[in-house]
């Protein structure tokens, strides 16, 4: 998937478990990689949970919540799992001291509480042992497909075609500026320069012919072309001048008489 | 993440404190937040599952699981009531799946009227009215896609199969139903 999803349908037909095949694969990766679209994924959750509040009401059977708050409290933190049933048992014991035929089925039913008690105990201890286990596998299938998304995403993006490549070297190796110029007395000036960095609106190169004697003489100005190109063709200059050096220098958009930036190419004329 | 009203602030406060007290094993708490959404759970598990009995077991299964991991909830990141909803969903249909049933061959009517009181236990009435109109409003067939995509978790391609319309046909249904349903539970 290339970009975020456009739609909130996307997510909302995600968190019904709906999508499926290449879009669901596709949303899976993205989500992967795009926090922004994990957020909306969560909201698409939340609203689309709203729709149990469609479903018919119907109260829940008899008995339940008594069930689950026996459960609770034959296993909660703070009482051990046998307690609550011992207790429960030794007070029916007490009330029915009088009838020694209650006392004997109330001996019984302790026996069988304590039996189930340890019984419980160990399923408990074994159900946790699983449940451990279960986690664990459940970890270790999330981290594999974490996994396999990253790789199938990082396919994606070698394989697609809208993907650009990208050289980078070491600033050191950068292109180097360099400046050919080719000139004759009589007859003028041609002036060739590559691997030129772009300037700011308000700076431009400025070509100087440094003659044998006297002060530099603007030879003209120029701007690099978006490859780093730049080129000063037949200026006017002073005819039969003998030129000691070239030199370019940064200037101030329009040019100067006399050269004041820094100096970016100079050429001794040999 | 959404913003969230101040009733809803108040129920999520409300339920962070019952949870806190299960932790300190205050067994009355489960029971309150059983009186709270024990019904909803139930009423979800039952349109899913449509048996008394296994929708009691995911009823007991969801409230034990909720003891369990009790612990771990961030109420800054949601409402217990989207957790339940969610999971009353979820564990009703892996188990419908496990059954290896079949949607019933008239799966989707009108939704039933809402004949009992959900909204009062909820404190969500004009909640769950708007959902349900929400619902009711939709031409039928989307209604149809979309009761088969959340009630019996069928993805767009089962629905297709399931019936008989052409995949590209369920696919803008529901996306359909979706934009119009997003009116209703805000974006």
């Amino acid at each position: 998937m290339s970009g975020h999803p456009q739609f909130e349908e996307d997510f909302e037909l995600y968190a019904l478990g709906a999508l499926d095949g290449d879009e669901k694969s596709a949303l899976d990766r993205h989500l992967f990689a795009c926090a922004e679209c994990r957020a909306r994924m969560e909201g698409a959750r939340g609203r689309m949970s709203m729709l149990a509040l469609s479903a018919p009401s119907v109260a829940p059977p008899d008995g339940v919540r008594e069930r689950l708050i026996e459960q609770f409290r034959a296993e909660g933190p703070r009482e051990s799992s046998d307690e609550p049933l011992v207790r429960s048992k030794v007070m029916q014991f007490r009330r029915s001291l009088w009838a020694p035929l209650w006392a004997a089925a109330a001996v019984l039913l302790l026996a069988a509480a304590a039996w189930f008690a340890v019984e419980n105990r160990r399923l408990g201890a074994e159900l946790a042992q699983l449940e451990t286990t279960h986690q664990q596998l459940e970890e270790s299938e999330q981290r594999l497909q974490a996994q396999t998304a990253r790789a199938a995403a990082a396919l994606d993006i070698l394989t697609a075609p809208e993907t650009v490549k990208v050289e980078l070297t070491p600033v050191a190796a950068r292109p180097v500026p360099h400046g050919k110029a080719f000139y004759n007395p009589s007859r003028g000036l041609l002036f060739y320069a590559a691997n030129l960095r772009a300037l700011p609106d308000d700076r431009i190169y400025e070509l100087w012919l440094i003659p044998s004697e006297g002060a530099p003489i603007d030879a003209g100005i120029f701007n690099s072309d978006v490859r780093g190109n730049g080129e000063v063709i037949l200026p006017a200059l002073p005819p039969g001048l003998i030129a000691k050096a070239f030199a370019v220098t940064v200037e101030r958009a329009g040019g100067v008489p006399a050269p004041t930036g820094p100096k970016v190419l100079i050429g001794p004329v040999s | 993440m959404e913003p969230i009203t101040r009733q809803e602030h108040a129920s999520r406060d409300a339920d962070a404190g019952l949870i806190r007290r299960i932790l300190n094993g205050d067994d009355t708490a489960l029971g309150a937040l059983y009186d709270r959404y024990g019904r909803l759970v139930y009423s979800v598990s039952l349109r899913i599952l449509r048996d008394t009995g296994a929708a009691e077991e995911v009823l007991q299964d969801i409230f034990y699981q909720l003891w369990r991991v009790a612990g771990s909830f961030d109420f800054a990141r949601g409402s217990l009531s989207s957790w339940l909803m969610v999971m009353a969903r979820n564990r009703s249909i892996d188990r419908l799946r496990r059954r290896g049933l079949t949607v019933a061959e008239n799966p989707v009517g009108a939704l039933p009227p809402a004949r009992f009181d959900l909204e009062s236990d909820l404190a969500r009435k004009e909640m769950v009215g708007r959902v349900r109109g929400a619902l009711d409003a939709l031409p039928e067939p989307q209604r149809k896609a979309m009761e088969l995509a959340y009630f019996e978790g069928l993805t767009q391609s089962e629905i297709a199969e399931q019936t008989g319309d052409p995949l590209g046909t369920v696919k803008t249904r529901l996306r359909a139903a979706l934009t119009s349903l997003r009116k209703v539970f805000g974006t």
